[in-house]
């Protein structure tokens, strides 16, 4: 009886804390977005610079197959589908995420105190400050790259296999959103540490290969430590092979759920070593 | 005189690297779980493709030039774009300008010291163990002195480029953008992430006139002994390629930079 009632009373602060966040958020984003149009040159350049990267990727892509036919036996367009779906799985690092990038500049010069004195969470304040709108382009790239592998492969257009392709691009993308949460956070504890971030965002160009490269103990550090191999191949597998989906892709999305979740937790023991040196 | 003032400046640009010790050790490590991943991918693709040459080039050839050529892209990185534009916005590049020292050589010589010790701290270990590894695939001779006189050469275009592009940015007030397109099109081109050899003939018939290759590519050849470099007579147009391009790119870098720097505006200097 009091059981129920306790949970009774918890359901709508729980709700209106979600609601409360989502507004702010919106808040944030327009402001971002407003201040981010003042510079319109910056915001062309910048975009032509994203769409420049991803071209330079795909001939680095097509400059291989052009030598080498097949890799460990993934034939030309399965390849292709895993880079797409690995594009379209670094989106949402890139658009809700960037500011990490800025974090190490922050702690360095102490203006990262601003986050700690509002009474909201202090990760989420955070990384909410910056939407990097030329993200958008890579997941258009992505998109069509994966539309077109789909097509040229003939996977059935089902509403099983869309509800798959989501829900483990969702999964995938929490992997590269939680590797570089951890990245930034180093910048807490190390100065100069910078390379860390550059060095892991290089690794995502290594997601787009088939993860089934790797042996020893290199198998265990890129699916367990660094798990690069949960950006594309273990969730895309679940499309591309239905017959014989290994368990851990079925169990992806449990880890990573639990890889951002371990991710905010070390970014959130960075803010309060910071705290304590009181700089 | 001016020889002092250079080596000024290189000491403190070495104690500065010095300063971020536990930087550089991760920096270290990073490296080697990169080139691990270099390593599987080449693995497999030469697994695959079932020969062992293809374009000239074993599977040996490919990892030693894409180890070193890792090492020597950490040795002469430099982040002067980034570095320029956050001295804009501080309005600290005036202090920089009012020095009694050109901006384009102050700004060389202040990047000296990391070179030194990148080249000691990363580029050579990583050379050391490739030699241990391969067991003589790289010749010890001759070539490694003109391989120290192309990387020499290869430091001043890099920098070159570098200044150029900064110098552009006192333009259009857009640093990501541009750095990521100097450093998407440097990386391609310069064979840092695919070899050159592995290239289609019509893009690598471009590719070679163009200055990226004089920063990458020509030190590892030379190095490697490829493409007759272990002749005169295919070692000179390779190192002559270097010098026109030192050469075009400080002059133009040096009209460019002048005429950029009366454009100058510095918000709050």
């Amino acid at each position: 009886m009091n059981e129920k009632n306790n949970l009774t009373n918890q359901m709508p602060i729980h709700k209106r804390g979600l609601k409360f966040y989502a507004s702010i958020y919106k808040k944030i984003i327009i402001q971002d977005i407003k201040s981010k149009m003042s510079y319109r040159a910056d915001f062309i350049i910048s975009t032509v610079g994203m769409v420049m990267t991803n071209l330079a990727g795909f001939l680095t892509f097509m400059i291989l197959f052009h030598n080498f036919p097949t890799i460990n036996g993934w034939d030309y367009h399965h390849m292709l589908f895993l880079y797409g779906f690995s594009l379209v799985a670094l989106t949402p690092v890139q658009c809700f995420f960037d500011n990490n990038w800025n974090l190490r500049f922050q702690v360095q010069s102490g203006d990262f105190i601003k986050y700690c004195f509002r009474p909201i969470n202090v990760f989420f304040y955070f990384i909410s400050e910056v939407f990097d709108v030329k993200g958008l382009g890579q997941l258009a790239f992505g998109l069509g790259t994966l539309g077109y592998a789909w097509h040229k492969i003939g996977l059935p257009v089902t509403a099983l296999n869309i509800g798959k392709t989501i829900v483990f691009l969702i999964t995938a993308s929490l992997f590269m959103i939680a590797i570089m949460n951890f990245a930034a956070a180093t910048c807490f504890w190390i100065i100069g540490s910078g390379y860390v971030m550059v060095i892991m965002f290089r690794f995502k160009d290594f997601a787009r290969y088939p993860a089934s490269i790797f042996s020893g103990i290199f198998k265990i550090i890129f699916t367990f430590i660094i798990p690069i191999a949960f950006v594309a191949y273990y969730p895309s597998l679940v499309l591309l092979t239905p017959d014989k989906v290994p368990v851990l892709s079925w169990l992806s999305p449990l880890f990573g759920v639990l890889f951002f979740y371990l991710s905010y937790r070390f970014w959130m023991l960075g803010v309060r070593k910071y705290d304590f040196t009181g700089s | 005189m001016n020889l002092k003032r250079f080596a000024a400046l290189t000491k403190a640009g070495i104690q500065e690297s010095l300063q971020y010790r536990l930087g550089t050790a991760v920096t270290l490590f990073s490296n080697l779980i990169y080139l691990a991943l270099v390593y599987f991918l080449w693995k497999a693709i030469y697994a695959s493709s079932g020969k062992d040459v293809v374009r000239g080039m074993t599977f040996e050839d490919t990892m030693i030039y894409l180890i070193l050529a890792t090492a020597l892209f950490n040795f002469l990185e430099q982040f002067i774009v980034w570095d320029m534009s956050r001295s804009i916005q501080s309005g600290k590049i005036i202090l920089d300008l009012l020095k009694p020292m050109k901006y384009r050589i102050y700004t060389f010589w202040s990047y000296s010291g990391a070179h030194v010790v990148q080249f000691f701290l990363t580029f050579t270990p990583t050379f050391i163990i490739v030699c241990l590894l391969t067991g003589g695939a790289i010749h010890i001779g001759v070539n490694l002195l003109f391989f120290v006189l192309s990387t020499v050469l290869a430091l001043v275009v890099n920098f070159n480029i570098e200044m150029l592009v900064a110098t552009l940015c006192l333009y259009t007030e857009s640093t990501w953008g541009i750095n990521i397109v100097k450093e998407t099109i440097v990386l391609l081109l310069s064979g840092v992430s695919i070899p050159l050899a592995f290239f289609p003939e019509t893009i690598r018939g471009i590719v070679s006139i163009l200055p990226f290759r004089a920063v990458y590519d020509i030190p590892l050849t030379i190095l490697l002994q490829k493409n007759g470099a272990d002749q005169l007579s295919g070692l000179l147009p390779m190192l002559g390629m270097q010098l026109c391009w030192v050469v075009i790119l400080t002059i133009a870098g040096n009209l460019f930079f002048n005429h950029a720097v009366r454009k100058i505006t510095v918000n709050g200097g």
